[in-house]
């Protein structure tokens, strides 16, 4: 790394503190107690242990639900973590039912559970970490048809994850040249890699239409430098609310064209929606030092683009990761192979956005073959932001955020990435890894249960490959 | 002073005997099933099932489902092509539960009588007295229990012929004398509900007892290295059994390995490196505490891996010299049937023997004081609540019936014996929920057969 002019080394971490919630999340589980065979449980208890009242008043829950002195009279809905000891020793004075309030949290995509993950990364910037094992469908459609590799002995990072040797998570976003030509002096000529080295292989994507605040922006932007990732934000809202700096990409759009005038300073990577030869070429000329993105729907014929010269293409999905019926786990396959086919997929770089909401979505959409992901829901669900209805379309998603508080708002998202990071190490160290580059595109190294199923029961009576 | 203890010993008798009551009743579904318990892969009545069969010995008669899960595939979406009654065997005809743990020439013959054993799990991750309750079940059907990775209990001694020693990444444990005891080694590269990644014992629950076993720092938390620095070929691999065979001549290798990608060629290395038994453990596995991301989405489950494992080593000639045991998800008698007709010779149970001493898979067993329920805890005081002796029984039960049924399968199968059934996938049947308005029933309502 060099800095101010001379080399020097600074391991890469991200600071993660404390962040708690801003707004009370419902309890998990409701704690329903019948109080007159409470009260009668306790006098039969009263005259079976005559009158010992450390054991009659001994209460079941090792949580604290039943602490206050009129214990199970009004119970502590909010320390209840759902282990069911009250209820399966007394199952005739108190019922644990799920909280129907917390099952709304989310959409039908980004589910109740994916938001206490979340929530919980925010607020920690751990990694969860939990007893028994998985508790979830057998596999599924999208990410969860897909398992990561790993590796019984053969791991040249060692401890890796623990501290001794280092993996990097580090991508580089730009042009990268297959070869390079020089003159007769030895000097470059032509194109010539022009990359960013981002710390993390996740940066973030624009807020939605309904909800691009001033604050919402600066904790991005501001979280986003201090991660050292970049925060793409839409051109209009960088001009107004003067939000300069290396880790902001602005985002042009057709309407936003004409604020670009008013940028008076030169980004490092510049962002433009849809394919517009045109247009890119008048940016190459205004801004001859930024990488420029193209945003295109992932379905796009991206060989096609780079024939046409794109060299850092954005895909984009829907906020559930659809595009046009298909998910993105194929449409990144696809597009990646594509590329790969025609020899020229290490001169793109391929970002990816939608339906990428867990932690372990980052290293499954690498493996089908992004360079980076933008994170979109994810993020504003570590702000606490709340849904109404479906969070699917970016242009017409209802989004509203809570009231914002700058240092807590960068917490959170550092919190998140760091959390998002170190279980990506744990993915890595598990494949034996050094560095998330070399998981781009490496099918070999992950499991799809279509492709399983298709092998381990092609000789069972019933199986059908199609089904 | 006394008065206090006294009260203290009141109170833990107090919830003790309220929660074998409720153990009781659940089952009953005089209650309904609980709202909140259970999950896709167990569901509350396959828990409740579970302690009805810890209480009777038997399979539940009163509706409760009791053979498979609701994860919409795997163990879950398969089913026995049984044959028509009048081909089946009848009642009165014997039918062999036993295999064999190790099929190399030369090397000492051990046969257990049902096709499983228990599964590793630390002291620090459960209690002294659910390892005892384990063992002692061991002992009484003559099959193994695993000390997992944090050492060996005194109170195990007395019951070493069927405790396996457990050396994983970490060495907690790990004596002379230990190897030496043990019946059966088993090496732990990798565990299912974790792999690629060391074993996890959280802070809260290094307590002084469990620290001095694992000679480490009280309270601190212990994440295994992983992976054996000593192993990173299968050639090392092998100098590892060597040293511990120099030790222990007599004892029989076991190499637990989680589900890769290329899971046929590490089963294949470990037969070569001199394995007599090959566990493999797959991505849904059960754990004392380990990351979410790891539980979920790395390594395959073990229903995918066993027939990739077993036609590869049929086709490499080796299958009849190696024994092959299954775990990572295997719930009930029926998962077991399905597993050896998958591949696997017999099967690992860890979590299915928890939720016979009452866990309900609240997943709260990392934190903390650890399990509410007294299982994977080592608080002293939680801890009480299961006495080993009501543990043992309790497991008795739960092998009782799971013979019964094992029997059951294999009599409607017209099969003698359950080598019989190894790697007869052709006995399978692959039905999606929903698939058939049978299945649907089945799977849906519950409903027993």
């Amino acid at each position: 790394m060099v800095t101010a002019g001379r080399l020097s080394y600074r391991r890469y971490r991200i600071e993660i503190r404390p962040a708690p919630d801003l707004v009370r999340l419902p309890p998990r589980f409701r704690v329903e107690v019948k109080k007159h065979r409470l009260i009668g449980l306790v006098l039969e208890e009263l005259v079976r242990y005559r009158g010992d009242l450390p054991v009659v008043l001994s209460r079941p829950c090792v949580y604290g639900v039943f602490s206050r002195p009129i214990g199970g009279l009004a119970p502590k809905e909010e320390l209840c973590v759902g282990c069911l000891r009250c209820t399966v020793q007394y199952p005739d004075v108190v019922q644990i039912y799920p909280n129907p309030e917390r099952e709304r949290l989310g959409d039908s995509y980004l589910k109740p559970a994916h938001v206490d993950t979340l929530l919980y990364e925010a607020r920690t910037g751990h990694v969860p970490v939990r007893g028994a094992g998985y508790r979830g469908p057998f596999g599924g459609a999208g990410w969860d048809g897909m398992w990561t590799d790993m590796s019984e002995i053969v791991r040249p990072t060692r401890d890796g994850i623990h501290g001794r040797e280092f993996i990097s998570t580090a991508v580089d976003i730009g042009e990268k040249p297959a070869l390079l030509a020089f003159d007769e002096r030895g000097e470059p000529v032509g194109t010539v890699p022009k990359v960013i080295t981002i710390q993390v292989p996740f940066l973030f994507d624009r807020p939605p239409r309904s909800a691009r605040p001033r604050l919402l922006l600066e904790i991005l932007v501001r979280a986003a430098q201090e991660i050292e990732t970049l925060a793409m934000v839409p051109v209009d809202l960088v001009v107004r609310f003067d939000l300069a700096g290396p880790h902001v990409v602005p985002v042009v759009e057709e309407e936003t064209w004409r604020w670009l005038v008013q940028l008076a300073w030169s980004p490092r990577m510049i962002a433009i929606e849809g394919w517009d030869r045109e247009r890119l070429a008048e940016l190459e000329r205004r801004f001859p030092e930024s990488i420029l993105c193209a945003r295109v729907p992932m379905d796009s014929d991206v060989l096609d683009l780079v024939r046409q010269g794109a060299r850092v293409l954005h895909l984009t999905a829907d906020y559930h990761g659809r595009r046009n019926g298909r998910f993105v786990m194929d449409l990144i396959r696809q597009a990646h192979q594509r590329l790969v086919d025609a020899g020229v997929r290490e001169e793109v770089t391929l970002i990816g956005s939608g339906g990428i909401v867990m932690a372990e979505h980052v290293p499954k959409a690498i493996i089908c073959g992004l360079d980076a992901v933008a994170l979109d829901t994810a993020l504003w669900v570590a702000l606490q932001a709340r849904f109404a209805g479906e969070c699917r379309n970016p242009e017409t998603a209802l989004v509203s955020f809570p009231r914002l508080e700058p240092a807590w708002g960068i917490q959170r998202l550092k919190n998140l990435a760091a959390s998002w990071r170190d279980q990506l190490l744990e993915v890595l160290g598990a494949m034996g890894l050094r560095e998330v580059r070399r998981l781009r595109g490496e099918l070999g190294r992950c499991m799809f249960q279509a492709e399983l199923e298709r092998e381990a029961f092609a000789e069972v009576d019933g199986y059908r490959a199609d089904a | 002073m006394l008065t206090r203890r006294a009260s203290e010993q009141s109170i833990i008798r107090k919830h003790e005997e309220a929660l074998h009551q409720g153990y009781r009743r659940w089952p009953t579904l005089d209650f309904g099933l609980p709202p909140a318990m259970g999950d896709e892969r167990w569901p509350a009545e396959l828990i409740l099932a579970t302690w009805l069969q810890a209480e009777t010995g038997r399979p539940p008669a009163n509706g409760l489902e009791y053979r498979v899960g609701r994860s919409g595939g795997g163990f879950d979406a398969l089913d026995f092509r049984f044959l028509p009654p009048e081909q089946q065997l009848p009642e009165s005809e014997p039918v062999d539960t036993s295999i064999p743990l190790n099929r190399r020439p030369g090397d000492r013959a051990v046969e257990i009588p049902i096709p499983w054993y228990g599964g590793g799990m630390s002291f620090g991750s459960v209690s002294e007295q659910i390892m005892l309750a384990r063992a002692k079940a061991a002992k009484e059907w003559r099959t193994f229990t695993s000390t997992g990775e944090g050492g060996y209990p005194e109170s195990l001694v007395p019951y070493r012929d069927h405790v396996i020693t457990q050396i994983a990444t970490g060495m907690f444990g790990v004596r002379e004398e230990t190897i030496q005891w043990a019946p059966i080694i088993e090496f732990k590269y990798a565990q299912g509900a974790k792999p690629g990644l060391g074993g996890h014992l959280l802070g809260d629950k290094a307590t002084v007892a469990v620290a001095r076993m694992r000679e480490s720092v009280p309270w601190v938390s212990l994440f295994s290295p992983f992976p054996f620095h000593s192993v990173y070929s299968v050639e090392d691999h092998k100098k590892h059994i060597d040293w511990v065979r120099t030790i222990n001549p007599e004892a029989l290798i076991s190499v637990k390995v989680s589900t890769p990608t290329d899971i046929d060629m590490v089963a294949v290395g470990s037969y070569y490196a001199g394995a007599h038994i090959i566990h493999i453990d797959g991505g849904y596995g059960g754990t004392g505490a380990a990351p979410e991301i790891a539980k979920k989405n790395i390594a395959m489950p073990i229903e995918l891996a066993l027939p990739r494992v077993h036609r590869f080593l049929l086709q490499e000639g080796i299958r009849d010299e190696v024994v092959i045991m299954a775990s990572g998800g295997i719930r009930t008698a029926y998962d077991i049937a399905k597993a050896i007709a998958l591949g696997a010779d017999g099967c690992v149970l860890g979590t299915t023997e928890l939720v016979a001493l009452g866990c309900t898979r609240c997943g709260n067993c990392e934190r903390g004081r650890g399990c509410p329920f007294g299982l994977t805890t080592t608080d002293p005081e939680l801890s009480q609540l299961v006495d080993p002796d009501w543990g043992a029984e309790r497991l008795s039960r739960l092998y009782a019936s799971f013979q019964a049924q094992l029997r059951d399968i294999l009599r409607r199968l017209g099969l003698r014996s359950v080598r019989e059934l190894r790697g007869r996938i052709d006995l399978l049947v692959y039905r999606k929920p929903g698939d058939s308005d049978e299945w649907a029933n089945v799977v849906g309502s519950g409903q027993a057969r």
